[in-house]
């Protein structure tokens, strides 16, 4: 399930593009991360990937067919699920709820919901345990946990995350990267966006350099490991 | 003013059921009006006239066909639930997609045009005469040494039970959870497949309706006429304020609250000390829990 973006030129308004002609690849079953500085446009692009926001040139191809123009709430049913950034939790509803919602698309097919919901607390049992507390009472770490887990009820075989450390402690940032990584081992196509350079590289497959809503360095991650450096440098 | 009646039982429960009709009415508006609120983040101004419309469609319904009331009821939501849905994908939508940071000043502007709207076409398609119906049901019972009309004990009970239907609704059903979720986080509900622009028509549609089962339901104290939603409005707002923004279990208890606090008000202190209470009390509730009396810190519905 590779999800192709082509000379991809999205902005808030028309006169001023963000992303000015990006093209990028998320390999199949690979995790492809996005770098770059701040305002280099990485959130616009997932937004733009997702229907947030309409390009105004380029396409983008998720398995060969375009998503382009497609609202986000048609997203899942393409198999794609996004992880927003920030808290995204409904706070006042209970796990399960929320959980429940994460299956929405598939919830006129019972056995399907159950499976799923046996899928996701076996994948993280202090879901089960917490299950009728409202969310909102949840620590950060196990809130991104239900994130997490919410977007993959339905079985979306290309997950994109926007920066899904950002805001946490540290010790509950390891947590996050793990998971992911779990993902990476269960053949996920990722394309995750991230500040936290680092423990982004050490996951990824594949890298992307953005700079001012440009490419700016694009490769496997062995040629990054030592370039790094120069770099994130080079953004100062 | 004669205090010993403070003690005296049956005049103390014949108030607590005044307060408790007027309440419903309180109740429904005030539901209507934070549901669209916590849903589309609009301060509808129209709801009044919402109220307005439902008069009518009881009026006509019961006075000129002649139909049973709860006719009159079901066809003020249906009809109103229609009329909503239709605002919202006519007004609202198409305002949504352009607004951007200004939306609450944008939605302003519409529903205050919506009502000025919709009370001069009431007032050239139906005139300004009151059309109201004395009686909806006539009779009464004797409850504990107190008369309760049937008239009253229908509001209060038609009103218990629309409350107690919605609640369950938003409760339990798929729809109802896909309402909260999208009230709560509209963005995050979108990634995982639901239409929130459905649920935003239904949302103000289910609203309206709220607004026009209480217009219908309180015909004979509120005859129809182009702008009796004035008053059910601004106690609505009350409500509202009072339950905090955008929370349906604190509408329903402010709802109740403000209506036998308002019925102690006219009996004890006279007709027209309502009018200063409601607004002390909202002035109280900004000062000292300005997130509403039933809505912890920062929470939402």
């Amino acid at each position: 399930m590779a999800l192709e973006v082509r000379n991809l030129v999205v902005g808030y308004t028309r006169e001023v593009p963000i992303l000015r002609g990006v093209e990028l690849t998320a390999r199949d079953g690979l995790v492809t991360v996005v770098i770059g500085p701040n305002g280099a446009g990485k959130s616009t692009l997932l937004r733009a990937i997702y229907g947030y926001l309409r390009p105004s040139e380029g396409d983008i191809l998720h398995d060969g067919r375009s998503i382009r123009g497609l609202s986000p709430h048609r997203m899942l049913e393409e198999g794609i699920g996004l992880l927003l950034q920030g808290r995204s939790i409904f706070p006042a509803m209970t796990v399960e709820e929320n959980l429940e919602l994460g299956g929405w698309i598939i919830r006129r097919d019972r056995a399907r919901l159950r499976r799923a919901f046996e899928e996701v607390y076996a994948r993280f049992p202090v879901l089960r345990e917490r299950r009728h507390d409202p969310a909102g009472a949840l620590s950060g770490g196990q809130q991104r946990m239900l994130e997490l887990a919410r977007i993959t009820m339905t079985g979306p075989r290309t997950l994109l995350l926007d920066e899904p450390s950002v805001g946490l402690m540290p010790r509950l940032v390891d947590e996050v990267y793990d998971e992911i990584s779990k993902l990476k081992g269960e053949k996920f196509t990722i394309l995750m966006v991230d500040q936290n350079v680092k423990k982004a590289i050490e996951i990824a497959d594949f890298v992307y350099v953005l700079n001012l809503g440009e490419n700016s360095h694009q490769g496997p991650v062995e040629e990054f490991r030592h370039r790094l450096e120069d770099i994130v440098r080079e953004w100062l | 003013m004669d205090w010993t009646m403070l003690a005296d039982p049956l005049i103390l429960s014949e108030l607590v059921f005044q307060g408790l009709v007027r309440g419903s009415m309180y109740a429904l508006m005030g539901i209507g009006l934070s549901l669209i609120f916590g849903i589309l983040g609009i301060v509808n101004f129209a709801h009044g006239e919402q109220f307005m419309i439902g008069t009518y469609v009881m009026y006509f319904v019961a006075a000129v066909l002649g139909l049973p009331f709860a006719v009159g009821i079901l066809f003020a939501a249906v009809a109103l639930f229609l009329a909503g849905m239709a605002i919202e994908r006519g007004l609202i939508e198409p305002l949504r997609r352009r607004a951007g940071r200004d939306w609450l000043v944008d939605s302003f502007v519409l529903t205050i045009g919506l009502m000025v709207i919709l009370q001069n076409l009431a007032q050239i398609v139906f005139g300004t005469r009151r059309r109201g119906i004395t009686e909806l049901v006539p009779g009464s019972l004797e409850l504990a040494g107190i008369t309760v009309t049937y008239e009253r004990l229908v509001i209060f009970l038609t009103a218990v039970l629309i409350v107690a239907l919605l609640f369950l609704f938003i409760k339990y059903t798929a729809l109802g959870k896909a309402i909260r979720a999208t009230a709560q986080h509209a963005e995050a509900a979108q990634t995982l497949g639901i239409d929130i622009g459905r649920i935003y028509t239904i949302g103000f549609g289910l609203g309206a309706a709220l607004a026009g089962v209480a217009g219908a339901l309180l015909i004979s104290i509120f005859p129809a006429f182009p702008t009796v939603g004035y008053q059910p409005v601004l106690k609505s707002f009350a409500v509202v304020i009072i339950g905090g923004l955008g929370n349906i279990p604190g509408a329903i208890a402010a709802g109740y609250l403000l209506g036998v606090i308002e019925a102690y008000a006219i009996f004890f202190l006279s007709a027209g000390w309502q009018a200063v209470l409601t607004p002390l009390l909202i002035v109280l509730v900004l000062i000292i829990r300005p997130q509403g009396l039933f809505t912890a810190q920062g929470e939402r519905p």
